[in-house]
C-alpha cells in the first residue's frame, strides 16, 4: 500500500488507524477535509485527528467504511451494531456525515 | 458534534387545496369520472428506487427502533438526532405511549402524530415537555379531548397545528390554546362540537396564515372573531352548510386572503359582495353555493382572482355575458351547471384559461366554436356533455393541451383524427362505448400520452396494435370486453406502466399474467372477471412494486394472493378479493 493511498484517523485517546483514503472518503466530512484544495492540513499529511471520537467508535466507523465498499460492489451483508455503542456511533456519523 | 439535518415541515402544508390528487387509490373498478376530482386525474408519482447503501446513521436508526425498549431517554442526544429517531418510529408504527418517554425533554420540532394509533390525552405531558421548541403539532384523528390541550400552553412558539378529525375537542379545548399567539397554521376540520362562541378564542392568534374549518356544522356568526387576524391568507370554511352571507361580512376586511373556500355554504351573491375588497384573492370556491350570474359584478373587481369554481351552482344562461368580466382567469369550473352553448360565447374572451370544466353541462358541438381562441388551454373537461365527433375539429387548434375528458360524450371514431396533431397530449380519456379500434388508429402519433382510458370503449385485440407505439404510457384502462390474451401482447412491451386496468375482458387468462411479467414498473393490476386462476399468480412474483391487485371473480382467493405477498411481494398493500 503506497503512503498516499491511506490516511490515518487518530481517536480522543490518540489510538491511530491507518485506512485505505478510498474507505475514509465514504465519509462526507473526511472527504472535504482531504479533498479541499490548499485548505486543512490534514489533506497534507493524511491524517485526522477527532478529539471527540473514542477509539472503539472509531473501530466500529472505519469498520462501516469498508462493509460500505463492499455493500455497493453488490455484496449486500448485514452490519452489526453493538446497542451499547448505538448512541454514541450515530453521533458520530451525524457528524461524519457517513 | 451534531451537524444540522435538513428539517421538513412542510408536510402539513398539503392538507389544504382544491386540486388535490386521489392519493392512495391505486385502483378503480368502475370509470373514472365518479372517482376522480374535477379537475386532476390521479397520478401516481411514485418513482423507482434503486438500492442505495444506508448511511450508517441509518443503520444506528434502525437498530434503535429494534431495540426501543431499552432505551430510556434521548435527551442528552442532539435534537436532530432524537427527532430523527422520533420519525422512524412513526413511520415503522413501533411508537408507544411507554416508548413516548424517552423522549421527555428531547426539545423536538415537530411531532407529526397524524392519524398515529393510540394517541390520546397521556400522550401529552411528553408532548408538552418540547416546551418552546415545538413548531409544529399534529395530532389529527387522535382522541385527545378538551383537557390534553391546556398541556400545549407551554409550547409558545408552536407555528402549525393540525387537530383535524379530533371529536373530543371542543370549545373549551380552544381556550387553551387562545395564547399561541405565534400559530401559523390552524386546522381543525370535521369537528361538530365548535360553536362561535368557542371561536372568540382565535381572536388572540394574531399571525395565523392559514385556518380550516372544514365540515364544522356549528361556526355560524363565529367568524366576527377572526375579523382582526389580518394576516390571514387562507380560509376554508367548505361543507360548513350553516356558513350564510352575515358571516362573510367579518371577511370583508381580510385583505391579504389569497384562497377562500366557501363550497356548499348558504352563500348567496350579496354575501359575495363583502369580498370584493380582497384584492389579493387568487382562489375563490363557490362550488354548490346559492350564487347567480350576478355575483360575477363583484368577482369582476376581484383583480388577482385566477381560480374560480363555480361547479353545481344551478347558474343558467340567465346573465351568463358577464363571465366575459372575468378575462383574468386561469382556471374556470363551471361544470354541473345547466349552462348550454350560448353561454360559452361569452368565454372567448378568457384567453388566459389553462383549465375549463364544462362536465355535464348541457353543451354540444357548436359551443365549441368559441373555444377555438383559448390558446392556453391545457385541461378541457367535457365529460357528460353532448359534444360529438363534430365538435372535436374546434380543438384541432389547441396545441397546448394536455389533457381531454371525452367521456360518456357522443364521440366516435370519426372524430379522433382532430386530436391527432394535438401532440401535447398526456391525458386522454375516451371511457365512451362508441369507440372501438377504428378510432385508436388516429392516437398513434401521440405518443406523449401518459394517460389512456379506454374504460368502457369497445377495444379488441387488433385496436391494441395501435398501442405499441404509446411507450410513455403510464396508466391504461381497456375493460370493454373485447380483449383476450392475444391482444395483451402489445400491452406487455409499454415498460413506463404503473398502473393496468383490464378487468372485464372475462376471456384472459393465465397467459395474460405471464406476458405481463415484464411490466415490473406496474403499482396497481386489475384484471377482475377474467379467467385467470391461482395457478396463474406465480408470473406476478416479478412485479416487485405492486402494491395494488385486483382479481375479483376469478378463480382466485385471498389466501391465494397472501401467500404471493408473502412469497415476494412485499409492497402489496391492497389486494381483492380480501
Amino acid at each position: 500500500m503506497k503512503k498516499e493511498d491511506t490516511v490515518k484517523l487518530i481517536s480522543a485517546e490518540g489510538m491511530e488507524f491507518v485506512i485505505d483514503k478510498e474507505a475514509a472518503m465514504v465519509s462526507q466530512t473526511i472527504r472535504n477535509m482531504l479533498t479541499s484544495p490548499g485548505g486543512f492540513a490534514e489533506a497534507e499529511h493524511g491524517e485526522v485527528t477527532f478529539p471527540e471520537i473514542s477509539a472503539v467508535i472509531l473501530e466500529k466507523i472505519c469498520q462501516y467504511f469498508y462493509w460500505s465498499l463492499q455493500y455497493s460492489r453488490g455484496k449486500e451483508t448485514e452490519f452489526h451494531i453493538e446497542p451499547e455503542l448505538t448512541l454514541e456511533l450515530m453521533m458520530a456519523a451525524n457528524y461524519l456525515h457517513t | 458534534m451534531g451537524a444540522a439535518c435538513s428539517r421538513k415541515r412542510d408536510q402539513l402544508d398539503n392538507v389544504d387545496g382544491f386540486d388535490r390528487g386521489v392519493s392512495g387509490r391505486y385502483c378503480k373498478s368502475g370509470s373514472s369520472k365518479w372517482l376522480a376530482t374535477t379537475f386532476s386525474r390521479p397520478v401516481l408519482e411514485i418513482q423507482r428506487e434503486k438500492k442505495k447503501c444506508p448511511s450508517l446513521l441509518e443503520l444506528c436508526t434502525h437498530k434503535i427502533r429494534e431495540d426501543i425498549d431499552n432505551y430510556v431517554s434521548f435527551s442528552t442526544l442532539p435534537r436532530d438526532l432524537s427527532q430523527q429517531i422520533f420519525n422512524e418510529l412513526v413511520k415503522s408504527q413501533r411508537l408507544t405511549d411507554v416508548s413516548l418517554e424517552a423522549f421527555r425533554d428531547c426539545a423536538l420540532q415537530d411531532l407529526y402524530l397524524g392519524d398515529y394509533p393510540g394517541v390520546n390525552e397521556n400522550w401529552m405531558d411528553v408532548i408538552s415537555s418540547q416546551g418552546s421548541s415545538l413548531l409544529s403539532l399534529d395530532l389529527s384523528g387522535s382522541d385527545v379531548s378538551d383537557p390534553g390541550l391546556i398541556y400545549l400552553k407551554d409550547c409558545v412558539n408552536l407555528q402549525d397545528l393540525n387537530l383535524n378529525y379530533c371529536d373530543q375537542i371542543s370549545d373549551r379545548g380552544l381556550k387553551h390554546i387562545s395564547g399561541l399567539s405565534n400559530l401559523r397554521s390552524l386546522t381543525f376540520r370535521r369537528n361538530s362540537a365548535i360553536t362561535a362562541q368557542g371561536m372568540a378564542a382565535l381572536s388572540g392568534l394574531v399571525n395565523l396564515m392559514k385556518l380550516d374549518l372544514e365540515k364544522c356544522p356549528g361556526i355560524h356568526g363565529g367568524l366576527i372573531h377572526i375579523k382582526g387576524l389580518t394576516k390571514l391568507e387562507s380560509l376554508s370554511i367548505k361543507w360548513c352548510n350553516c356558513i350564510t352571507d352575515a358571516d362573510m361580512k367579518p371577511l370583508s376586511g381580510l385583505t391579504n386572503l389569497k384562497s377562500l373556500q366557501i363550497s356548499c355554504s348558504k352563500v348567496t351573491d350579496f354575501g359575495i359582495t363583502y369580498l370584493k375588497g380582497l384584492q389579493n384573492l387568487s382562489v375563490l370556491n363557490l362550488e354548490g353555493c346559492p350564487v347567480t350570474a350576478s355575483c360575477f359584478d363583484t368577482l369582476s373587481v376581484l383583480v388577482s382572482l385566477l381560480y374560480l369554481n363555480l361547479s353545481r351552482c344551478n347558474l343558467s344562461d340567465d346573465g351568463c355575458e358577464k363571465l366575459s368580466k372575468l378575462g383574468n382567469l386561469k382556471v374556470l369550473n363551471l361544470g354541473f351547471n345547466d349552462i348550454s352553448d350560448a353561454c360559452l360565447i361569452h368565454l372567448k374572451g378568457l384567453t388566459n384559461l389553462e383549465s375549463l370544466n364544462l362536465d355535464s353541462c348541457r353543451i354540444g358541438d357548436n359551443g365549441l366554436i368559441h373555444l377555438t381562441g383559448l390558446q392556453n388551454l391545457k385541461c378541457l373537461e367535457l365529460s357528460d356533455t353532448e359534444v360529438g365527433s363534430n365538435g372535436l375539429r374546434y380543438l384541432s387548434g389547441l396545441c397546448k393541451l394536455e389533457s381531454i375528458n371525452l367521456s360518456f360524450t357522443v364521440v366516435s371514431d370519426g372524430g379522433l383524427r382532430e386530436l391527432s396533431g394535438l401532440t401535447s397530449l398526456k391525458s386522454l380519456n375516451l371511457d365512451v362505448r362508441q369507440i372501438t379500434d377504428a378510432g385508436l388508429a388516429a392516437l398513434t402519433s401521440l405518443t406523449g400520452l401518459t394517460h389512456l382510458d379506454l374504460f368502457g370503449a369497445r377495444i379488441t385485440d387488433s385496436g391494441t396494435s395501435h398501442l405499441r407505439n404509446l411507450k410513455n404510457l403510464r396508466s391504461l384502462e381497456i375493460c370493454g370486453g373485447g380483449l383476450t390474451d392475444a391482444g395483451v401482447k402489445n400491452i406487455k412491451d409499454l415498460s413506463s406502466l404503473l398502473l393496468l386496468n383490464l378487468s372485464q375482458n372475462c376471456n384472459l387468462t393465465d397467459k395474460t399474467l405471464e406476458m405481463i411479467s415484464g411490466l415490473t414498473g406496474l403499482i396497481s393490476l386489475n384484471v377482475s372477471n377474467s379467467r385467470v386462476t391461482s395457478a396463474g399468480l406465480r408470473h406476478l412474483k416479478p412485479l416487485k412494486n405492486l402494491r395494488s391487485l385486483t382479481l375479483e371473480a376469478c378463480k382466485v382467493t385471498a389466501n391465494d394472493i397472501r401467500r404471493l405477498q408473502s412469497a415476494g411481494l412485499p409492497n402489496l398493500v391492497n389486494f381483492r378479493p380480501e
